[in-house]
């Protein structure tokens, strides 16, 4: 969410002096006098997706935690559809007292170096994660021991069904030739292994001839690490064949290339500090609580009266989807917590219910003496975001609600997360993200449950949840949570948010690629895209 | 040339120079513990739902943050005198390797923008002067206004629209063409990648030198001895020769090795559009992640590169003009 600052001045630039030059530009494109056969092929593809992890590639430290980790494999992954299947493991049993998982791997998987992948392998890894201050969160875990040559149990300090998401996401490394200049130097048993990393500039690799699984369809990838419009302009130019571009650009065309425009839960909504200020405040010294949002009937106000569609076909270009929760497209998603939205009358309704009237007449509703005012942060760096907060609050004022909208940085956003409203970004295949966003006990004066939303009977279905012996179980509990028909986070219930849209991301790819079916891909950061890449083909001659 | 005086010198700037150096160590820590930003924050960035609070106490055990600033500081300080220079968070490696790669990509870039800067600036500044008033002088002074007042990512981007993707004739990013192994890369394709950037640079770096030679040539030409020297017949191609070229050479060097630090500024712009992997583009991502130890690093050593520029322009007064003898003046 904070990582990448934007310069979007470089932007529009790029944007106007591209447009201003594209006339000459059209006319002189057939002549190749320097692109050296950089069209693409089965032998080679350029890539130009951003998502260098400039610590290198090491998965203990946190490469690959969105599932691809392309140098290792994982003992399990979600196949395009999001169920899990199995990878390195040819199954795995969960204990009675669901705290020791037992995972069997296959017995012919190698390391690009020719080695065996042995059970001591993967305990070397969880072990290795669970104690290194890296960017994967293997916490839970209390040890990892090889049973036998091939049969590892994992230990956990207490049950979590959402540990299984390690095993989908955590790249198995080689104990033999791991240390700390393994981040420069992987070694592993996925489809592609390490040819050249110039740091800053380019990804070589090359399919790995000792993979067990099918020999991935391109023999050569190069990821090109340019800031987006270099890499849009690379794209015009023909020298790369896959490049993700903001949706702002998605619009243009591009000769030869087609726009996959990929469903994901990269989602926007908005924040709602939960209790009513009482002075309480955070570790830290940060208050906490607002006195209008702690109204369930301005909450929901703010989630009728919104219209969604209009967002994502005004702010988005087109390129996204309504979200109303937190997961939308996963197969924990409850559809029954959807609700019709873009509703100014009935968001008028639940206010005056609620007893907010209009009674001096300035067209902001009131109640006791509090006008239903309150402020919207968002991150000023984020265009997308400015567009949301600025067209919600629009859209919020016929109905009697002011939103003041403030565009600040993380730095300054940061200590008010807890008593004023904020537009944030998540969106995970990992459902502790949703367990920790509205779990009473997460609220700790951080991102976690930032608006410190409390509702024991929602805390007791995600405890459930997360206590499950297996993902599939805990579905139904992670849905109930939503929304039981009764009550639940969502709009109808509680509404601790307004969720609004989810991004598409949108890339473009040559014609003659590939690309197979993508995945509801997690918040962008990362290859989403490269999930399938052993799949894809080029099929051009 | 005796021998006293310049070990004198040297000794002085050595002292100088170490007390600058750690002046911008105590500044950098300083500045660095008053920014808002959490480097642990700023480590985690987007997946800051995924990382549990026990998590973050390992990463902040890992970089030592969970250490006051002083602390960092006086571990800090321990280890450089042992010769570490600490290890970047946001590559995970020493800062000494860091800055080590980085720079040498960095360094041709600089050296062939420094070069054609000061020769070209040198040049454009004899001829404006030369013929002062005429539509030569005027155009090259148009030239050099606009361009000192051209932002360089902005000149970076109009170049890299207008001959790498509307006319196609050069690269459109970083050092070798893409997935070229580097033992492949032959020295023009090397060379064809460092063009642009280095002209981006080169032909901002013009416009300072061209003018100030312009007005010291015009200067020179006034004076009593070119009066002179014309009087006796003599041609402007001497003049230039036997009197300009003499008197303006002593201070467009002088500007040619303090435009150093303007170089290595201009170069962050510049790397960073052209995704030419330098030391500029570390610089950025250091400040942007609060990676105290890199950008101490990087400053130390561009301290020390604008330092050394400076020491070297000094050192080459007394080589061109013999009036000035380091025994007679002190140092600098």
């Amino acid at each position: 969410m904070v990582s990448t600052l934007k310069v979007s001045i470089w932007s529009a630039g790029v944007l106007l002096a591209g447009q201003l030059l594209a006339g000459c530009a059209s006319d002189s494109s057939d002549s190749t006098a320097s692109a050296p056969s950089q069209g693409g092929s089965a032998e080679q593809i350029v890539l130009a997706i951003g998502g260098e992890s400039s610590e290198g590639y090491d998965p203990t430290l946190g490469w690959g935690r969105y599932g691809s980790p392309l140098f290792q494999s994982t003992l399990l992954r979600r196949d395009q559809d999001l169920n899990i299947v199995n990878d390195l493991a040819t199954g795995y049993t969960v204990s009675d007292d669901r705290r020791t998982w037992t995972v069997t791997i296959r017995q012919d998987a190698q390391f690009s170096d020719g080695e065996p992948l042995t059970a001591a392998d993967v305990a070397y890894t969880f072990n290795k994660a669970a104690e290194s201050g890296g960017l994967t969160d293997v916490t839970a875990l209390e040890e990892a021991v090889a049973t036998d040559d091939y049969t590892v149990e994992l230990r956990l300090k207490q049950p979590q069904s959402a540990f299984v998401n390690r095993l989908i996401t955590l790249g198995i490394v080689p104990q033999h030739a791991h240390g700390p200049d393994y981040a420069r130097n992987p070694v592993g048993s996925g489809p592609y292994q390490m040819v050249q990393w110039d740091e800053g500039q380019q990804l070589i690799v090359e399919a790995n001839p000792n993979y067990y699984g099918e020999a991935p369809g391109i023999q050569r990838l190069v990821f090109l690490f340019t800031e987006e419009d270099a890499a849009f302009a690379a794209a015009r130019a023909g020298q790369a064949q896959v490049v993700s571009v903001p949706q702002s650009l998605a619009v243009q065309s591009l000769s030869g290339m087609k726009l996959y425009d990929v469903a994901s839960v990269d989602n926007r909504g908005l924040m709602f500090p939960y209790p009513p200020p009482t002075g309480q405040t955070t570790p830290d010294g940060r208050p906490i609580g607002n006195p209008v949002t702690s109204d369930l009937a301005i909450r929901q106000a703010v989630n009728y009266a919104v219209d969604r569609q209009a967002l994502v076909e005004g702010v988005l270009e087109g390129y996204g989807s309504p979200a109303y929760g937190p997961v939308s497209g996963l197969a924990w998603e409850e559809p029954r917590a959807n609700i019709e939205d873009a509703q100014p009358e009935q968001a008028r309704q639940i206010l005056a219910e609620g007893g907010w009237s209009d009674t001096n007449g300035d067209g902001i509703v009131e109640k006791a003496g509090q006008r239903a005012e309150f402020t919207l942060l968002y991150p000023a760096s984020d265009s997308t975001r400015q567009a949301l907060a600025l067209s919600v609050a629009e859209m919020l004022r016929p109905v009697g609600i002011q939103i003041n909208v403030e565009g600040k940085s993380w730095d300054e956003i940061t200590p008010r997360v807890h008593s004023d409203a904020v537009l944030f970004g998540w969106g995970s295949h990992d459902q502790s993200e949703m367990y920790n966003l509205y779990h009473s006990k997460a609220a700790q004066g951080a991102f976690y449950n930032a608006g410190y939303y409390a509702n024991e009977a929602i805390d007791r279905t995600l405890d459930l949840a997360m206590g499950a012996p297996s993902e599939a179980e805990a579905i139904a509990f992670w849905q109930a949570a939503q929304w039981d028909g009764e009550q639940g986070f969502t709009a109808k219930g509680d509404a601790a948010w307004a969720w609004l849209v989810n991004l598409n991301h949108t890339y473009f790819v040559s014609e003659c690629l590939d690309i197979g079916q993508p995945q509801v891909e997690p918040h962008g950061h990362g290859w989403p895209i490269t999930a399938n890449i052993a799949e894809w083909t080029w099929t051009c001659s | 040339m005796q021998l006293r005086p310049i070990l004198i010198f040297l000794s002085r700037k050595l002292v100088r120079l170490a007390l600058l150096l750690l002046a911008v160590a105590v500044m950098t820590f300083v500045l660095l513990s008053l920014s808002p930003i959490d480097p642990v924050q700023a480590y985690i960035g987007a997946d800051m739902l995924q990382i549990s609070p026990e998590q973050r106490e390992l990463i902040a055990q890992r970089w030592g943050l969970d250490q006051p600033m002083l602390g960092r500081f006086g571990d800090w300080l321990g280890q450089l005198v042992q010769g570490n220079w600490g290890t970047s968070m946001v590559f995970n490696q020493p800062v000494a390797q860091v800055i080590n790669q980085r720079f040498q990509v960095s360094l041709q870039l600089l050296a062939i923008a420094w070069l054609i800067s000061g020769l070209l600036g040198l040049g454009l500044g004899v001829l404006a002067g030369a013929f002062e008033g005429t539509w030569i002088d005027r155009g090259i002074r148009l030239y050099a206004y606009t361009l000192a007042s051209s932002p360089t990512f902005w000149v970076a981007l109009l170049l890299l629209i207008f001959f790498s993707v509307s006319l196609r004739v050069t690269p459109i990013c970083c050092a070798a063409p893409p997935g070229v192994l580097s033992q492949n890369v032959t020295f023009w394709q090397h060379l064809h990648h460092l063009l642009l950037p280095a002209i981006t640079l080169s032909i901002i770096g013009v416009a300072n030198i061209a003018l100030h030679t312009r007005q010291k040539l015009i200067e020179v030409l006034s004076s009593d001895y070119v009066l002179f020297a014309r009087a006796q017949g003599e041609t402007l191609g001497g003049i230039l020769k036997h009197h300009g070229l003499r008197n303006i050479l002593l201070p467009a060097l002088t500007l040619q090795f303090a435009s150093l630090s303007e170089l290595f500024g201009g170069s962050v712009l510049v790397e960073q559009v052209f995704a030419y992997p330098g030391l500029g583009e570390a610089t950025v991502q250091a400040a942007l992640r609060s990676d105290v130890p890199l950008l101490v690093g990087i400053v130390f050593f561009s301290a020390l590169f604008v330092y050394s520029g400076n020491t070297l322009a000094d050192l080459a007064y007394q080589v061109i003009d013999p009036r000035i003898r380091l025994g007679g003046r002190g140092a600098a």
